[in-house]
């Protein structure tokens, strides 16, 4: 028994030894001093330009310049994390902007992503220089028993808060950062669906109803001239009038019913539902949905309503000839591609279609990219988590 | 003809009820859900069911579930699946294994009375009926768009018209054209598409969906 507690102990004190994850660390120990003096230069200088030079109105584009260059290192930094420490780190999405030299400007100078990489990289200059010291003594000593056995937890040790630190200041968005972006997402999607509201009423008030009540008047008119029993190939065109009113309210209200929620997709899911949008699509589009466990409601109802609108817009706008529709579920994630050949210049502007989708798609913490160069092709993304 | 009718809306089930009685039909039962409806079905034995899709209690889609089992258990009775809405997806679901006696159609259709009742008789009779916005989903959902391209538009209407389930009498009315001229149209569709020529009928509405890729 005791022997055994022994044994067990010898275990433990010997176990970061003959972790891979410890020699790890010590790699980024010895990487981080190159990251930090390459990342402390590029602060000293650019910064440091943009600073000197702030009484100029040079100053303010080199600050932004210095920010975006940080997000470009940061992005070396993050593998390198992820690797050595085990960081949890998921990427940032691309630095989204309004169109102009001066829309870039204020998304560089707010960008959290890039300021908390250069902090980071600032940083990582004298923690480099201490930690790679540090490694590269116990690399020239270990031949020695005691640092053998010491050193791995030492090392073990520093890398905790090193990975703390990774964790803060490299991770796409800050936890507060994070609520405070549902929080304008749902007062988002409150007001999106007090207009949706107003825009349904709008279509059954210009559409159907106004529809019946033509059409009550022709059968009116129609019962009055039966009753006088005069006038009656009259009568036969206020039926035949009526009869065609009704059959065009009909379909104006299916297509009103099946905008507010189409039936198919709670039925048979997103394959089904996709493979109507696509059919009712003017511009050719192949659909690929691989969707073997379908998610809840409500995301499976975003992700209809993002590929509807998209191919609105591609039939609309795109002057595309052909589209492709590519919808995946993996571990936790519901990813939609949208892709069409057409002219591109698609913007994500306020008030526009395609950031009321981007509201609807963040409010559930989701994902909204577009990639639309001028001239061509757009590329949507939408990412939507969905539990696993 | 003896029918079963089963649709959840009152008015609607009152007024079919009242539609077809009027054009001679005896309507054996009018159920308000799917439920008990197959063996209903069974027991009856009418010459067709006229089943809606979305009924209690679920109100999804038992209707078309139960008349899917209705052409597995019972063959010989003829179905026409009646709704508000019309996808292709359930059109393949109805269609798979046999084109013979089933009918998919809008409720909006019933509207045109003479059409709605000419698609009970030709159901009833052994034939195909697809709604043409069902037809229309088929077509631009097809892989073989460009050899559907290289049709005349004429050529196309036929096609649609044939997958819509109508015989070639029925498709010179409704173009007001010749028995002849259709003919023609129909054999050079089929060389164009490189179909084998078939007789008329549902075995003809089987070989062009089939084509379409239904």
């Amino acid at each position: 028994m005791d022997s055994l507690t022994a044994d067990h102990r010898v275990h433990r004190l010997v176990a970061p030894l003959v972790d891979p994850a410890t020699y790890r660390a010590w790699t980024f120990f010895v990487a981080a001093l190159p990251l930090g003096t390459v990342g402390f230069s590029w602060a000293l200088v650019a910064l440091g330009l943009g600073v000197a030079s702030s009484f100029t109105l040079l100053g303010i584009p080199i600050v932004a310049v210095s920010v975006v260059g940080a997000r470009w290192i940061a992005r070396l930094a993050r593998p390198l994390a992820r690797w050595g420490l085990g960081a949890k780190l998921a990427e940032p999405a691309p630095l989204v902007h309004e169109p102009g030299l001066l829309g870039w400007m204020k998304a560089a100078l707010t960008d959290s992503v890039g300021w908390r990489g250069l902090l980071y990289l600032v940083l990582m200059f004298p923690v480099g220089l201490v930690l790679s010291v540090l490694a590269l003594t116990i690399a020239a000593t270990a031949v020695l028993t005691p640092v053998l056995l010491v050193a791995p937890w030492v090392i073990r040790w520093i890398a905790v808060p090193m990975r703390w630190l990774a964790e803060r200041l490299l991770a796409p968005l800050t936890l507060s950062e994070r609520a405070a972006r549902l929080r304008a997402g749902r007062q988002q999607v409150v007001d999106t669906a007090a207009g949706e509201r107003r825009r349904i009423e709008r279509d059954l008030h210009d559409g159907a109803q106004a529809r019946l009540v033509a059409l009550a008047m022709d059968l009116g008119m129609a019962k009055e001239k039966l009753a006088t029993g005069r006038d009656p190939e009259h009568v036969e065109a206020l039926v035949t009038t009526a009869h065609d009113e009704v059959k065009l309210a009909l379909q104006e209200l299916r297509e009103l019913a099946r905008g507010i929620h189409p039936a198919v997709l709670t039925d048979l899911g997103l394959d089904a539902a996709l493979s109507a949008v696509a059919a009712r699509c003017t511009v050719p589009v192949t659909m690929n949905v691989s969707v073997p466990v379908r998610p809840a409601p409500g995301i499976e109802q975003i992700a209809y309503f993002c590929v509807s609108e998209l191919l609105v817009n591609v039939s609309r706008h795109s002057s595309a000839s052909a589209a492709s529709v590519d919808v995946l579920r993996t571990d936790g994630l519901l990813t939609i591609a949208v892709r069409d050949d057409g002219i591109g210049g698609a913007r994500v502007w306020s008030g526009t279609g395609l950031s009321g989708l981007a509201e609807r798609v963040e409010a559930v913490d989701g994902r909204f990219l577009v990639d639309s160069p001028m001239g061509g092709p757009t590329l949507v993304t939408v990412e939507l988590p969905c539990g696993s | 003809m003896r029918i079963v009718i089963a649709e959840d809306s009152v008015v609607l089930r009152e007024g079919l009820t009242r539609l077809l009685a009027d054009a001679g039909h005896e309507i054996v039962a009018a159920m308000p859900d799917a439920t008990g409806l197959v063996e209903t079905v069974g027991d009856l034995a009418p010459e067709i069911a006229v089943v809606d899709v979305r009924m209690p209690p679920t109100h999804t889609d038992e209707g078309l579930r139960a008349a899917v089992q209705i052409r597995r258990q019972y063959p010989e009775i003829a179905v026409l699946v009646f709704s508000q809405y019309v996808e292709e997806r359930y059109a393949s679901e109805l269609l798979a294994g046999s084109t013979k006696k089933i009918g998919y159609l809008l409720k909006d259709r019933v509207a045109d009375v003479r059409d709605f009742l000419d698609a009970v008789d030709r159901v009833a009779d052994g034939g195909t009926v697809l709604d043409p916005e069902v037809v229309t989903q088929i077509f631009s959902r097809s892989k073989r768009r460009e050899a559907l391209d290289a049709l005349t538009p004429r050529e196309r209407e036929v096609l649609e018209a044939m997958a819509e389930g109508y015989s070639n009498a029925a498709i010179a009315s409704r173009l007001v054209v010749s028995e002849g001229a259709v003919e023609k149209h129909v054999s050079n569709i089929f060389v164009k598409l490189g179909l084998a020529p078939s007789e008329g009928g549902h075995r003809r509405v089987r070989a062009v969906l089939t084509y379409l890729g239904v």
